[in-house]
């Protein structure tokens, strides 16, 4: 187990050494300039034994190019690269197989957050005890356009799966390392992280850093996008409720349909006795097919139920607290 | 040795209570034991007393869970780290007295059983709240699992570790423990009587309002006894019924067709029968996947999933 220390800038002995990693996608910066900034914000900080990972799928190879000179001057850099173009998530949890760090900050290939707000998320960590920490960009200066489409996603995120996030938006995310060992991620799951790891008993915090000048610019992005947001959103809400009693959210679905159907069915089959006629009327589909939707939702969360079943046989479906003795 | 699990959510009041009443019930016990407290992600005290219970008494070990997992999820974390070949679960809010265990332990080594299980005798609750529906929810379990246990409320049990290495408990499964040691270990279980007495501290954590979510879970248990080595069976009987119900639609849909019927809707019968050969494909393609997905389950092939013993001849 790591020591907990204290730190403070200078006391670099018994410090973790600090992994960043960046997955150049998107709208990348002059990446070397990004590589100063950050890594010149953690060595003021003290943090001096740092290592900075670069994920890019092939199609980026020459964004990267300035980061090879500087990896060959000497740099702490390491340059990864997928031969393929696989999801942002995909490339980060092949990355972190290469982290040596037993702190792992998280960065976009461009600017969201002011570099010097890094340090702050990795000290949360070291002398406060949070396992994950998240970057919350001061929003004093973004259009209202975006602060008022944060207000609302994150409204939606805190009821839909609960936690106290306000920017899981910016990309910069700091923590341990046994967080990515323990927290499955896949597809788009890579903004939820904070919530799953939450789900799975790790300390998540979020740190309100300055917001970079760059990225004060209104974000509206297609309806597309925000569509498959909302899916992830379905996924994670279904994954952090429901995930060991399926049966709790297709029964409670399908037998509400089933039951509205059946209720319809039972009031047809009534006055079909006192002599009206069922073959001629569209009720009668409607109350068949929301029956049949009904059964179909609880017929799905049984066998929910037996994948759950099945696997709990194989994995310990639990985390003990980190420090048995503490408070 | 004999383990003790007690879960434990936010009971300070409980803690130093519970382990000097186990100290003094086992103080004639001549073999070794161990009270394991697993604390479930308690907000109070309960964590920094039970490890100063644990640091007291070597004989006292404190398991401690991230986050809040439920009873099931701590019991289970409570049958991880017991070291005893016998171990016993209790709650962790005194309503179960621990001078009943050495009988319990008693009632399964005389008769050879798996688990026992205490039946509350004279029950200190409710009568609305609590014994009305717990009275309904036995007879209900009771009916659906096959297993004869009067209290299925009751926490203090005793069981074997040939029984806890085939069961894994899970979401909130604590409550059919024997249903699932009888229906996957094939365990042979006792009941015997014991003291109960009303809760002196903390909050109770039950409610009505389980009561449609202990339903779905006895759903689960219906299909994981009868079906679980073949959820085609259940499956293809259910698709069968569906293709069986179309047949009255179509029969209508051809009479209406040649003519034989004058007011019904061709768009609406024919409707109807499709909805239901619809389901009944669904159905069975469902059964064909759960079916598949268990092969795929190493466990169905793993040797000694029901306890067998040898017998005088």
């Amino acid at each position: 187990m790591p020591d907990r220390l204290e730190a403070g800038p200078g006391q670099t002995s018994t410090r973790e050494m600090i992994s960043v990693i960046m997955i150049v996608s998107e709208r990348p910066e002059p990446l070397d300039l990004l590589y100063e900034e950050y890594v010149s914000a953690l060595r003021a900080a003290g943090y001096t034994d740092l290592e900075f990972i670069v994920v890019a799928g092939r199609d980026d190879r020459r964004l990267v190019r300035p980061l090879r000179r500087l990896a060959r001057e000497g740099e702490p850099i390491r340059l990864l690269e997928s031969a393929h173009s696989v999801g942002d998530a995909t490339l980060l949890r092949s990355a972190f197989g290469h982290c040596t760090g037993g702190i792992v900050a998280v960065v976009p290939a461009y600017r969201r957050i002011e570099a010097s707000g890094l340090p702050l998320l990795i000290r949360r960590i070291e002398e406060r005890g949070a396992d994950l920490v998240v970057a919350c960009r001061s929003q004093e200066a973004d259009p209202w356009s975006n602060r008022v489409q944060r207000r609302l996603v994150h409204g939606l995120v805190r009821r839909a799966v609960g936690g106290n996030f306000h920017d899981l938006g910016s990309g910069v995310r700091v923590m341990r390392g046994e967080v990515i060992r323990e927290v499955p991620m896949y597809g788009e799951f890579l903004r939820f992280l904070p919530l799953l790891a939450a789900r799975e008993g790790f300390i998540t915090e979020e740190v309100v850093v300055p917001q970079h000048p760059a990225d004060r610019h209104a974000r509206i992005y297609s309806p597309g996008i925000y569509l498959r947001r909302l899916i992830d959103l379905a996924g994670v809400f279904f994954l952090v409720r429901f995930r060991e009693k399926p049966l709790r959210f297709f029964g409670l679905f399908g037998g509400s349909l089933a039951l509205v159907g059946a209720v319809l069915l039972a009031v047809m089959f009534v006055q079909r006795l006192m002599g009206q006629g069922l073959a001629e009327r569209p009720l009668l589909l409607l109350a068949v097919l929301l029956t049949v939707i009904g059964l179909q939702a609880i017929a799905l969360g049984l066998v929910g139920e037996i994948i759950v079943h099945a696997s709990a046989r194989h994995a310990t479906n639990y985390r003990l607290a980190r420090y048995p003795d503490d408070e | 040795m004999l383990s003790i699990a007690v879960p434990l959510h936010n009971e300070e009041d409980s803690v130093v209570p519970l382990a000097t009443a186990v100290r003094e019930a086992m103080e004639p016990w001549s073999r070794d034991w161990e009270l394991i407290l697993v604390d479930d992600g308690s907000r109070d005290g309960t964590a920094r007393l039970a490890a100063a219970e644990a640091a007291r008494d070597s004989r006292v070990r404190l398991v401690r869970l991230a986050r809040n997992y439920g009873q099931s999820t701590a019991m289970q974390a409570g049958f991880d780290h017991a070291r005893g070949d016998l171990v016993v679960t209790m709650d962790g809010d005194l309503q179960n007295d621990p001078r009943d265990i050495p009988r319990l332990v008693a009632a399964l080594e005389a008769g050879g059983h798996d688990l026992v299980t205490g039946y509350r005798e004279r029950r200190q609750d409710r009568v609305f709240t609590r014994k009305v529906p717990s009275w309904v929810a036995n007879r209900l379990i009771r009916a659906v699992t096959g297993v004869p246990v009067r209290d299925v409320g009751c926490s203090l049990k005793v069981y074997r570790r040939e029984v806890l290495d085939r069961v894994r408990l899970y979401s909130d499964m604590h409550r059919f423990i024997p249903a699932l040691a009888a229906t996957l270990a094939g365990a042979s279980i006792a009941e015997i009587p014991v003291r109960h007495h009303a809760r002196q501290y903390g909050k109770s954590k039950y409610g009505l309002s389980r009561i449609a979510a202990v339903l779905g879970d006895l759903l689960t248990i219906i299909m994981i006894r009868w079906f679980r080595e073949q959820p085609l069976t259940l499956f293809g009987l259910a698709a069968a019924t569906a293709l069986t119900l179309a047949v009255l639609p179509a029969a209508a849909f051809v009479a209406k067709v040649a003519g034989y019927l004058e007011s019904a809707s061709l768009v609406v019968l024919s409707g109807v029968a499709l909805c239901l050969v619809g389901l009944a494909s669904f159905l069975f393609m469902l059964g064909l996947i759960a079916e598949s997905m268990l092969r795929a389950d190493h466990d169905t092939r793993a040797l000694g999933r029901v306890i067998i013993r040898p017998v005088a001849p």
